[in-house]
């Protein structure tokens, strides 16, 4: 009750009366068993266990609105999957304070949890021996869902995401990726309002991966559904989220727009250049020069920082001075930058 | 509409007709072993009416109902454990059911099954085949099937605290099987509680274990009056919610401490 308490004051403090997620402060340790290699390691650890604290989530908060779609990335092991598990009350936070949707998740589950839809990747909440159809049907009458609302939603899911070939077909049937889509499915059949994806698109091929994404942009914008999504796969975040947190280490190290952290820490431009004939090109200030190709010396490659050096004063030194055939302007990938990111090299 | 949990106990109920073969073997197997408990106490007997007391007829009545309704009290001790050691205890948590509900839905689900297709085959080959006593009385029958309920209870609740260690021990096999050898001697199933020595009988009056079978049995036997039964019913029930209450506080305890395994 105290705690509940204190949830209320803070939400009144920050204000967002449609912060829907609000997070604050959340750690969680976990203690690992930790045992040497082999039979000596292996008696060791009968006559005395040693137990190492691993602290897989780290002072985090952050705030989430009604219809917001935040993507949640970082290394593997850098505690998403905790936080998501937090977050859906499966888990309890060792200190900090999470409240969604007006719910303590941990202290209110089993009314909470009708709220949510959760997906997790790597487990499975269809039942492996029965036809998928039938593990809606047991969803149905555990969520208590009107026969009317069932049946809208299922059809309308069933054609988002091309099912009805494998709905009579037995789970342990089906691919990984037609198991990912029924695994959505069930998620969402009782229409909640929050929706957590762990790794949803984890050993899909592309064809599905793009069907997912698609599928889950859709509810999104349709039905302004507020979701969380944590993945390993680039291209999932810049086709659906607009907001990006990254965490590393149990900590968060980024929280904003996707094209902010190219903002941020993407101010590196380079200019690939191919001219008439192999040449010397004099040094230039600030700027660093790279054959492009060790067998052609007329591909080379300028790389620079945004606010030293101007682009287009560069590009007329160079057209002035030099014969050129081609020139391209490119910018880091973002996922060059996440990389950087999580090696710890711009932060 | 089906109710969460009543949709839980059908589907145990339904998937336990998956694994025809098993099942007929588990009747074989009921049946086997109430054939060598007959021969074992006809060598005994060897022809006496009676040994302190107790007729053979009485000593089989309580093995065929001890043994057939063991057929029908199988508590999955691997319920928690199993969930926890995979990690599908994440999946299980996030419905909006009671944990606990569901998992003594599923169990009986799947004890209501073994009594139409175990229990009552079962009885019907061993009623045939080596005879036993008919019910003292009506009221009797009725207070018996009562009484076996709360046995049923009493049974769950052990497996329910002993499966809360597994929030502790990852792996719960021993401590499992210890209590799967305290229930099959100390219950009465196998060595009826009749024969057991003073001392023994003394220590067992402060064990739930002979409320299981034992208390049921008697009564359907007409060995009880009806204030003797009202006793032993109430410390069937002392018992199931002593034993519960030391699980769900151990379930307290361990949900907090939960970890998911693998992701």
């Amino acid at each position: 009750m105290k705690d509940f308490i204190k949830v209320n004051n803070s939400s009144q403090i920050t204000g967002g009366s449609d912060c829907i997620i609000k997070v604050q402060n959340v750690s969680k340790i976990f203690k690992i068993s930790r045992r040497a290699a082999g039979i000596p390691g292996m008696l060791a650890n009968m006559i005395a266990p040693k137990y190492e604290k691993k602290q897989a989530v780290k002072d985090i908060s952050f705030d989430i609105e009604q219809g917001e779609m935040v993507g949640f990335i970082g290394p593997n092991g850098a505690g998403k999957s905790t936080m998501i598990k937090m977050l859906s009350g499966i888990l309890c936070p060792d200190s900090g304070e999470i409240q969604v949707a007006r719910y303590i998740p941990y202290r209110q589950r089993k009314e909470y949890v009708q709220n949510i839809g959760v997906v997790f990747g790597q487990k499975s909440q269809l039942q492996w021996d029965l036809p998928v159809i039938d593990s809606f049907e047991l969803l149905k009458a555990i969520y208590r869902i009107p026969e009317s609302d069932y049946k809208k939603n299922l059809n309308r899911f069933i054609e988002m995401l091309h099912m009805s070939e494998f709905l009579n077909r037995p789970v342990r049937q089906l691919s990984l990726g037609q198991r990912m889509r029924a695994d959505i499915v069930a998620a969402l059949l009782h229409s909640p309002k929050i929706v957590f994806f762990d790794e949803p698109t984890i050993g899909v091929d592309v064809v599905g991966k793009e069907t997912i994404r698609n599928f889950i942009c859709e509810l999104n914008t349709q039905d302004n559904v507020s979701m969380i999504f944590t993945t390993h796969d680039m291209q999932d975040i810049e086709k659906t989220c607009k907001r990006l947190i990254i965490i590393d280490k149990g900590s968060k190290v980024y929280d904003g727009s996707l094209l902010g952290i190219r903002e941020k820490y993407g101010t590196t431009r380079q200019l690939d250049v191919e001219f008439n004939r192999d040449i010397e090109i004099a040094p230039i200030e600030h700027v660093q020069i790279q054959q492009l190709d060790e067998t052609d010396g007329r591909k080379k490659r300028f790389i620079f920082e945004n606010q030293e050096v101007q682009i287009d004063e560069l590009m007329n030194h160079l057209l002035s001075n030099y014969g050129i055939r081609d020139i391209n302007v490119s910018e880091p990938e973002i996922e060059a930058l996440i990389r950087k990111i999580y090696n710890g090299e711009v932060l | 509409m089906l109710t969460p949990y009543l949709a839980f106990a059908r589907k145990s109920f339904l998937g336990r007709s998956a694994y025809r073969f098993n099942h007929f073997m588990g009747i074989l197997n009921t049946i086997v072993q109430i054939f060598i408990f007959w021969e074992i106490y006809q060598a005994l007997y060897h022809g006496r009416g009676e040994i302190d007391g107790v007729t053979m007829s009485m000593v089989t009545t309580n093995f065929v109902f001890s043994i057939c309704l063991g057929a029908v009290f199988t508590v999955d001790d691997f319920y928690l454990p199993y969930r926890i050691g995979n990690g599908s205890i994440a999946t299980e948590l996030l419905l909006p059911v009671n944990f606990k509900g569901r998992m003594l839905a599923d169990n009986l689900g799947n004890a209501v099954f073994q009594l139409v297709f175990h229990f009552i085959p079962a009885l019907f080959v061993a009623a045939v085949v080596v005879g036993i006593d008919t019910p003292y009385s009506f009221p009797m029958f009725v207070l018996f099937i009562f009484s076996a309920l709360l046995g049923y209870g009493v049974l769950w609740s052990i497996s329910f605290a002993v499966q809360m260690s597994s929030f502790w021990l990852i792996n719960v096999w021993s401590i499992v099987t210890i209590k799967n050898v305290f229930v099959n001697v100390l219950s009465g199933s196998m060595i009826p509680l009749w024969f057991m020595p003073d001392w023994m009988d003394s220590i067992m009056r402060f064990l739930p274990f002979s409320s299981i079978y034992f208390t049921p049995v008697q009564i359907y036997l007409g060995e009880l009056s009806y204030r003797e039964i009202g006793e032993k019913c109430m410390i069937q029930i002392i018992w199931i919610f002593l034993i519960y209450l030391l699980g769900n506080f151990l379930w307290e305890r361990g949900k907090k401490k939960l970890v998911v395994q693998g992701g």
